[in-house]
């Protein structure tokens, strides 16, 4: 381990999914609000961790696949728990929660084998802002996709004449799921927008030129033309409700696909095995 | 000292309406309606009236149960000029431990027509104030009312049992809450009229519905309804055109066959660009063609959908309740051991001030001895002495308090401590001496002194 902090923002990641999942299976509102303060710990926690590791490193902590997936998870978890204290969407919890455990904990048993050095093509001030921009696109999209798959579930569940009846807990109506959707999409095209700004200006300044259709670059274009068809489908022709969920959970896989395989399988010149 | 609380009144399964509107009694007649049952229930000590829809309860305080309760039924008949006898087998007459059971579930909406109402506390709290003013609640309904408030509340905090919807009109309601986020830029439509879904019309409107159209085959019945409930009529003949701007549609009309079918609903939902529209079908025969549900964005619940909903809360309050009764009777449980020990007030205040007295005067008697000592080793002896009578009252009250189940009845036990303590046993005087199976002995008294001096 490189940090001690890490270990700590696991435990809580994992009481807090337990909480969460606990929460939605029985319908006690008591787990539930005990996994959102834990979310909120296991946050502060990884805070800590990554800080720490920049300092050490000098600059953004992301040069390995695992890293990669620490700062995602942390991001992640950042949005989630925005949304839920916000905007009181605590199921959003038993969606996502799992998910970023899964990733942190990931994280936690590749990092072994990762070193914090970061290599000389990459030192630079872009890094941490075309890396902070491309995973929070990531992570915006991540919350988007675990916002649709509650959505479908709510929504399959009252066609089905067996409503959801969460005493106690704060449900959210079909109709902000589905806004909450939009606006992460939204958001999250932003920053993936500004992502691969960042990486053709970056690109340009250390090898003199501002597109090379390496995989991770080409396979981000691809994801960017996707979630561009996703906006484009609901602002222009009124997809909303189950049809947007499904195709959000569809753009979804291919950005997840894309992102594990360029990291694991085709590390090209884009700065190592990064996602 | 032998007071109960005592409770004597009807409710909604003991009488039938026709009944208890003849006793029951309007919010502004409670406190004078208190004034004149302080005077012909002379045996009650402290009184409150409760009059709500589902009952008329006499919630009082009496040493002597029987003669009180005998009163306040005189009363009832009496003051609502009704025979007895009209009520007298729908009458529940309650004392002691029962009494307070009942009056904790009550509170708790477990004695409710439907149980997890929440209009039950309001009601208590207002009952409860009435007696305040009239000034007939004293410590036993003070403190039994404050119970029953926390009990209520906390009832409805650790149990699920006041959640879900058990009407047809709150279901449909809740269900809306579940698909729209707010209703403020929302239109429902009202297809027809009939109780339940013109109180599911007038409950989104209170909830904030923008809009409110009212459809109907005959247009001054349309026109009247949207008058009563604040929308805007429409004809029959022309309703189509609005169903794209209706987010809720409720079918309340009598038709032979669906008025909505899916053919023609493609279009309009297109139309719509498929925002989401909430059908509910209260019709019987059915008004929309349940194939409507199928489609996307579209949520169709009919009559029987909607019972089902019902009938899933009604459910899941029954076994709630049963939770509910766990913590009413915990608190029933710890509020007669507080009635307990009021009737040993009295032999605790007497056993407390002979034994401090005790030490009082012995202090005084060697108050000459005292004065000589420096103040530090005064203060300490006082304090010893302080601690001693303390720790002694401690045993002696924390043994007095104790209700096990072989322990002997407690007033009984106080009156015999009361009597030794406070040297009320054995009248003969302060020579202490005789025979203890057969063990001679006497105690001096009057040495003591001397030899300290």
């Amino acid at each position: 381990m490189d940090t001690i902090w890490l270990p700590p923002a696991l435990v809580c990641y994992a009481l807090s999914a337990a909480g969460f999942v606990a929460g939605r299976a029985t319908s006690r509102p008591r787990w539930t609000d005990q996994a959102v303060p834990l979310l909120g710990a296991a946050v502060l926690f990884h805070t800590l961790d990554l800080v720490v590791g920049a300092l050490k490193a000098g600059n953004i902590p992301v040069t390995n696949f695992a890293q990669s997936l620490s700062f995602l998870a942390w991001l992640t978890a950042i949005v989630s728990f925005i949304l839920i204290v916000r905007m009181r969407m605590q199921v959003l919890g038993a969606f996502v929660a799992p998910g970023v455990l899964a990733a942190a904990g990931a994280a936690m048993l590749l990092r072994r084998r990762g070193r914090l050095v970061i290599p000389d093509s990459l030192r630079s001030a872009w890094l941490p802002v075309h890396v902070t921009l491309a995973f929070l696109g990531d992570a915006l999209f991540v919350v988007a996709a675990g916002v649709s798959l509650a959505y479908l579930v709510y929504e399959s569940r009252l066609k089905a004449k067996r409503p959801m009846e969460p005493a106690g807990q704060t449900m959210p109506s079909l109709e902000k799921l589905d806004l909450i959707n939009y606006r992460l999409l939204g958001w999250g095209f932003v920053m993936l927008s500004l992502a691969i700004i960042s990486g053709a200006l970056w690109a340009e300044s250390t090898w003199g030129h501002f597109w090379s259709w390496e995989p991770q670059e080409s396979w981000s274009l691809v994801t960017w033309l996707l979630y561009a068809a996703l906006l484009e489908s609901r602002i222009a022709a009124g997809w909303r409700g189950r049809r947007a969920a499904a195709l959000t959970l569809a753009v979804f896989t291919v950005l997840l696909g894309s992102f594990l395989s360029v990291s694991l399988l085709f590390p090209g010149k884009h700065g190592g095995s990064f996602g | 000292m032998d007071e109960k609380l005592l409770i004597v009144g009807i409710n909604h399964r003991s009488a039938p309406v026709a009944v208890r509107e003849r006793l029951a009694y309007g919010e502004g007649e409670i406190v004078a309606a208190l004034g004149r049952l302080k005077d012909r229930a002379p045996a009650l000590a402290e009184i409150a009236l409760v009059s709500t829809c589902n009952r008329v309860e006499i919630i009082g305080v009496a040493a002597d149960s029987a003669r009180a309760l005998d009163q306040a039924t005189g009363f009832l008949a009496a003051d609502r000029a009704v025979d007895a006898a009209l009520f007298a087998g729908a009458l529940y007459r309650l004392e002691g431990r029962d009494a307070v059971h009942h009056l904790f579930r009550v509170g708790a909406s477990l004695d409710s027509m439907v149980v997890g109402e929440p209009q039950i506390l309001g009601q208590l709290k207002l009952s409860y104030g009435y007696a305040a003013e009239a000034g007939t609640a004293g410590l036993v309904l003070h403190r039994a009312f404050h119970r029953a408030f926390s009990v209520a509340k906390r009832v409805r905090k650790a149990t699920l049992i006041g959640h879900g919807s058990v009407s047809v009109s709150s279901a449909a309601v809740r269900l809306a809450g579940q698909i729209f986020d707010t209703l403020g830029d929302k239109t429902v439509m009202l297809m027809g009229a009939g109780q339940m879904a013109e109180l599911t019309a007038r409950q989104l409107r209170a909830l904030g519905a923008e809009t409110l159209l009212v459809t109907s085959r005959t247009f001054d019945h349309a026109v009247a309804l949207a008058r009563a409930l604040g929308g805007t009529a429409v004809p029959f003949e022309n309703h189509r055109p609005y169903l794209k701007i209706a987010d809720i549609v409720i079918g309340s009309l009598s038709a032979a066959r669906p008025v909505l079918e899916p053919d023609d609903f493609e279009a309009i939902l297109r139309e719509r660009r498929y925002r989401p529209m909430f059908l509910i079908d209260m019709g019987v025969p059915r008004n929309f063609d349940e194939r409507l549900n199928a489609m996307e964005n579209v949520y169709l619940y009919d009559i029987d959908d909607l019972g089902a909903v019902v009938t899933e809360s009604v459910g899941e309050r029954a076994r709630e309740a049963d939770k509910a009764e766990t913590i009413v009777a915990e608190a029933l449980a710890s509020f007669m051991r507080w009635m307990d020990g009021l009737d040993l007030v009295p032999a605790i205040k007497d056993i407390r001030g002979s034994i401090e007295q005790l030490r009082d005067t012995e202090l005084g008697r060697h108050r000459a001895w005292l004065a000589t000592m420096e103040p530090t080793e005064r203060e300490r002896i006082e304090a010893l002495t302080r601690t001693l009578v303390n720790k002694l009252l401690h045993r002696i009250l924390a043994g007095l308090r104790s209700t096990g189940a072989g322990s002997p009845d407690p007033v009984h036990t106080a009156e015999i401590a009361r009597r030794l303590l406070c040297g009320e046993m054995g009248a003969e005087g302060p020579a202490l001496g005789g025979t203890i199976s057969g063990l001679d002995f006497e105690i001096d008294l009057e040495s003591d002194d001397e030899e300290e001096s």
